[in-house]
């Protein structure tokens, strides 16, 4: 891949990664706000990608995920608050002239343009000469498999023909970043799944530093490299897919994260003897480890994962308890079994072929697989431990 | 692709059936026989014109589209031409120009109405739209005094200024909301792209809502056409509209010559039908914007 075009406004350093030569965009968004009229969009940013990396941002809408984005790309000037990237202040460069690229929720295609034309636009703009347009144009479309729609609308693609050119128009421009705006949204199920591969595929061929904005957890978790959650315009968490499964700092980032998500139970702190338990309304626990937050009469809400529960068959050790079948939903190749048990819901996951033998109104004693509980403070929701 | 699955259904001619074809067609030969109609007499001759019961078949003439722009003069010795090329040209430039000026006027005004939307849009908005609340004739003498003070009356530019006036504020409206239709990520990813603000005016949003503009044009070009009331008082003998010059053939001491209107109203409607069939499909989709979701 080709560095440094010539016109670009920007230059970022150029450095070496795998065999690919890649443009050094390690970019830091300092104490980002902005307000839309009543509206406070985003509330204190601050994030920190380093180059090359795929970056996701997670967050249900409305989180301030595409305020974000199009504040990094230039679209919005922020109220306050810096973009920096390769260590240039971009705060107030124009959205022409920052080498990035986006990708939109609606694909922004050109709709009155041919797909060429589509791809040419970004060249053309930046004053490329027209034979090294045609080059790059047709080697765009070739890898992207759409060399063959070159002169038709981009109105008579398919989903995931649209979708490519999407992609390749943003590609084309070798940009330094790359910002995708929910980009898989507007796709089906299946062309989803595709998509979410061809873009690993792609960043791990181009090295590209990606910044990925997305509300589904499953794109967060397969794609990126790391994650920062998003809720009400602030950053809750940011850490690896494992480290946000593993260790959610609060009882947001623990439902946002996986899927079925956490079931969080309400419950307090008993004293011993000899150690403190937690009163769950269907199960004692000992804590493993006595966080020193345990006071007696604390009151939690304490995470299960759908996968640490099991059906208790046998008389392995583990803390049990009895539940009934509520709704059984079969997805393939397992099913999400909603259990009632002291007026609880708790989601459990098991293979299809093991929930077959529980129908809905069946009871069943049921053991918690994993030691590890999460235990959050009911008020704060902040992790304890 | 379900919603191309969907306009597919929707093309597919003669769907609608045989009863409600008929239908349609019975009330279209109602919407257009008063057109048929004076068509058909510009080619009677005097006497067919007013015969009773009218005649529907009849042996043609172009003794009427003759007398258009040629009449019998005894000063003259014989044929004398008439000014009605003149007033053909007046009705073409007056109404081509002044909606082409409103629609350029009125489409930067809605761009900027769009995208860069001021504190209190709407009240401007609506502000612009009351001048065409008011009936033409309350304002006319006023009008009519400014124009005779400022000697604009009986200009080109008088009635090109009026027109250009009075058509704004409907191009604006109409515009505007062809412009709300489009999905603005497509400007952003053109600035992304490199494009200029003006390079996203005039590469990625005119070239969208063509199809609108050529509506707007048509809708106000026939409006101005037929405009008779400002064209009456606010045009001088130079500068007067066909629609004008046809009321002033009305009254003569020989009646009124049927067959003669009839001539000068078919040459009058070519111009307007040969804009609206050289734009239909382009009108179609103009009228039909944001209807679908496309």
């Amino acid at each position: 891949m080709a560095s440094g075009q010539a016109g670009w406004a920007n230059d970022p350093a150029v450095g070496e990664r795998g065999d690919a030569v890649v443009i050094l965009a390690e970019l830091r968004v300092q104490g980002l706000t902005k307000r839309y009229g009543q509206v406070q969009a985003v509330r204190g940013i601050d994030l920190e990608v380093a180059s090359g990396e795929f970056f996701v941002l997670l967050g249900p809408s409305a989180a301030g995920k595409t305020t974000t984005l199009r504040a990094i790309a230039g679209l919005e000037r922020p109220d306050t608050g810096r973009i920096i990237m390769a260590g240039r202040d971009l705060t107030t460069t124009p959205v022409q002239g920052r080498g990035m690229a986006m990708i939109f929720q609606t694909f922004a295609l050109y709709p009155h343009l041919s797909v060429r034309a589509n791809f040419a636009y970004p060249l053309r703009r930046k004053g490329v000469a027209s034979r090294e347009i045609d080059r790059k144009v047709a080697a765009i479309a070739a890898q992207l498999r759409i060399a063959h729609t070159l002169e038709r609308k981009p109105g008579t693609l398919s989903g995931g023909e649209q979708q490519r050119l999407a992609i390749g128009r943003a590609l084309v421009q070798e940009p330094a970043l790359l910002l995708l705006d929910e980009p898989l949204t507007n796709l089906d199920a299946k062309l989803r799944h595709d998509t979410r591969a061809e873009f690993k595929r792609l960043h791990r061929e181009l090295g590209m530093t990606m910044v990925y904005a997305t509300p589904d957890q499953l794109e967060a978790l397969s794609m990126g490299e790391r994650i920062a959650v998003l809720r009400e315009g602030l950053v809750v968490q940011t850490g690896t897919p494992d480290e946000l499964y593993l260790r959610p700092q609060n009882s947001y980032v623990a439902t946002m994260v996986g899927a079925p998500p956490m079931n969080l139970v309400p419950a307090t702190v008993q004293a011993g003897p000899p150690a403190p338990v937690i009163d769950l309304p269907f199960l004692r626990l000992s804590p493993p480890q006595a966080p020193a937050a345990l006071e007696p009469g604390a009151e939690l809400l304490v995470g299960i994962r759908p996968h640490d529960l099991t059906p208790a068959l046998d008389d392995r050790p583990g803390p049990r308890f009895l539940a009934r079948v509520q709704l059984t939903e079969p997805l393939g190749d397992v099913t999400v079994l909603d259990l009632a048990a002291g007026g609880q819901i708790l989601k459990m996951v098991l293979p299809e072929a093991e929930a077959l033998a529980y129908g809905v109104g069946k009871e069943l004693p049921v053991r918690l697989v994993s030691e590890h509980a999460h235990l959050f403070d009911r008020a704060s929701g902040q992790a304890l431990i | 692709m379900a919603a191309a699955a969907r306009r597919g259904r929707q093309r597919e001619l003669g769907k609608a059936g045989w009863g409600w074809t008929a239908l349609v067609a019975v009330v279209s030969i109602i919407y257009f026989f008063p057109v048929l109609w004076i068509i058909l007499t510009a080619f009677k001759t005097r006497t067919d014109a007013l015969a009773i019961p009218p005649k529907l078949f009849f042996t043609p003439t172009l003794d009427n589209f003759i007398g258009v722009f040629y009449r019998a003069s005894i000063s003259a010795g014989g044929a004398q031409e008439t000014n009605f090329p003149l007033y053909f040209f007046n009705s073409i430039f007056i109404a081509g120009t002044s909606v082409l000026l409103a629609l350029i006027v009125g489409t930067l005004a809605a761009y900027a109405f769009s995208r860069h939307p001021l504190r209190g849009n709407d009240t401007y908005l609506f502000i612009i739209l009351t001048t065409r609340m008011m009936p033409p004739i309350v304002v006319i003498i006023p009008i009519f005094l400014m124009f005779r003070l400022s000697g604009l009356a009986g200009s080109y530019w008088g009635i090109i200024l009026l027109y250009t006036a009075f058509n704004i504020p409907f191009s604006v409206w109409l515009v505007k909301s062809f412009f709300d239709e489009l999905n603005p990520e497509i400007e952003d990813a053109a600035r992304m792209d490199g494009a200029t603000e003006r390079q996203v005016f005039f590469g990625m949003c005119l070239p969208q809502i063509l199809a609108g503009l050529a509506a707007t044009f048509v809708f106000g070009l026939i409006l101005t056409w037929n405009e008779f009331l400002f064209a009456l008082l606010l045009t001088g003998v130079d500068t007067r509209t066909v629609p004008v010059a046809m009321a002033r053939t009305l009254g003569g001491e020989v009646g009124v010559d049927y067959g003669l209107l009839a001539a000068i109203v078919t040459l009058f409607l070519i111009p307007i039908f040969f804009v609206t069939f050289l734009l239909q499909n382009q009108l179609l989709r103009g009228v039909t914007f944001g209807t679908v979701k496309r």
